[in-house]
């Protein structure tokens, strides 16, 4: 009898990264943003989803010079190149931050909290930083 | 004896609240770093007395793009004035 091969493990896992902090202030947005790049870079099933403080990293017009700082926004820009098109921001987050969908950064899809649940109970791992 | 207060992170950590309990007047509020981004926020400005001046600090509004949606309450000043303004007063408390 031949075993059946071992697949305790998918080769390809569904990962979502929700990035809750505004930018600059700590590192937790570059390093939720370097671990995304990674995860795609390993052909993993990548989720990116702007959350609470998180929607300020998607401001147009941001300037890291000025705190001699790289430019998250630029950095944000490469997650296409990466190939990581499932990129998302919480409607209610920007709401209540009186963001106008007209102030973010080309390429986001804006999503409600439940979409954010679905997203989380349809993910293999979830990152939340 | 007046006093400025600097704020360093954003709305959700409630330091504002904190602080404008035991802000005095003639006081000052400062905003820098994540703080900026309670210059924008109308709701949370008003919640500041009249007799307390409220500063941003404006290479982090630059870095954060605020700057053009910062209210009039709010002067955005550079680190030059931000040395000048901890020598103005007798104090300076860090929230944080």
């Amino acid at each position: 009898m031949i075993d059946k091969p071992y697949t305790a493990r998918p080769a390809k896992s569904s990962i979502t990264f929700i990035s809750r902090s505004a930018p600059y202030g700590h590192n937790r947005a570059n390093l939720c943003l370097d671990m995304a790049l990674a995860s795609a870079v390993f052909e993993q099933d990548v989720n990116y989803v702007f959350l609470d403080d998180g929607v300020y990293q998607l401001l147009k017009g941001q300037d890291g010079a000025a705190i001699q700082s790289k430019t998250l926004g630029n950095a944000l820009e490469t997650l296409a190149l990466y190939g990581i098109e499932s990129v998302y921001a919480d409607q209610q987050s920007l709401k209540g931050r009186s963001i106008d969908s007209s102030d973010l950064l080309p390429g986001m899809q804006l999503i409600d909290s439940d979409a954010v649940s679905k997203l989380i109970e349809n993910s293999d791992t979830v990152f939340n930083l | 004896m007046s006093c400025l207060h600097t704020i360093n992170r954003s709305p959700d950590s409630n330091l504002l609240e904190s602080c404008i309990k035991v802000v005095n007047a003639g006081d000052a509020i400062l905003f820098i770093e994540d703080g900026v981004y309670h210059c924008a926020s109308l709701a949370n400005l008003q919640t500041i007395v009249e007799t307390v001046r409220v500063y941003g600090l404006r290479e982090d509004m630059l870095a954060r793009a605020t700057l053009p949606k910062t209210a009039e309450r709010v002067e955005a000043i550079d680190t030059n004035q931000f040395v000048e303004l901890c020598c103005e007063h007798d104090k300076v408390v860090s929230w944080f």
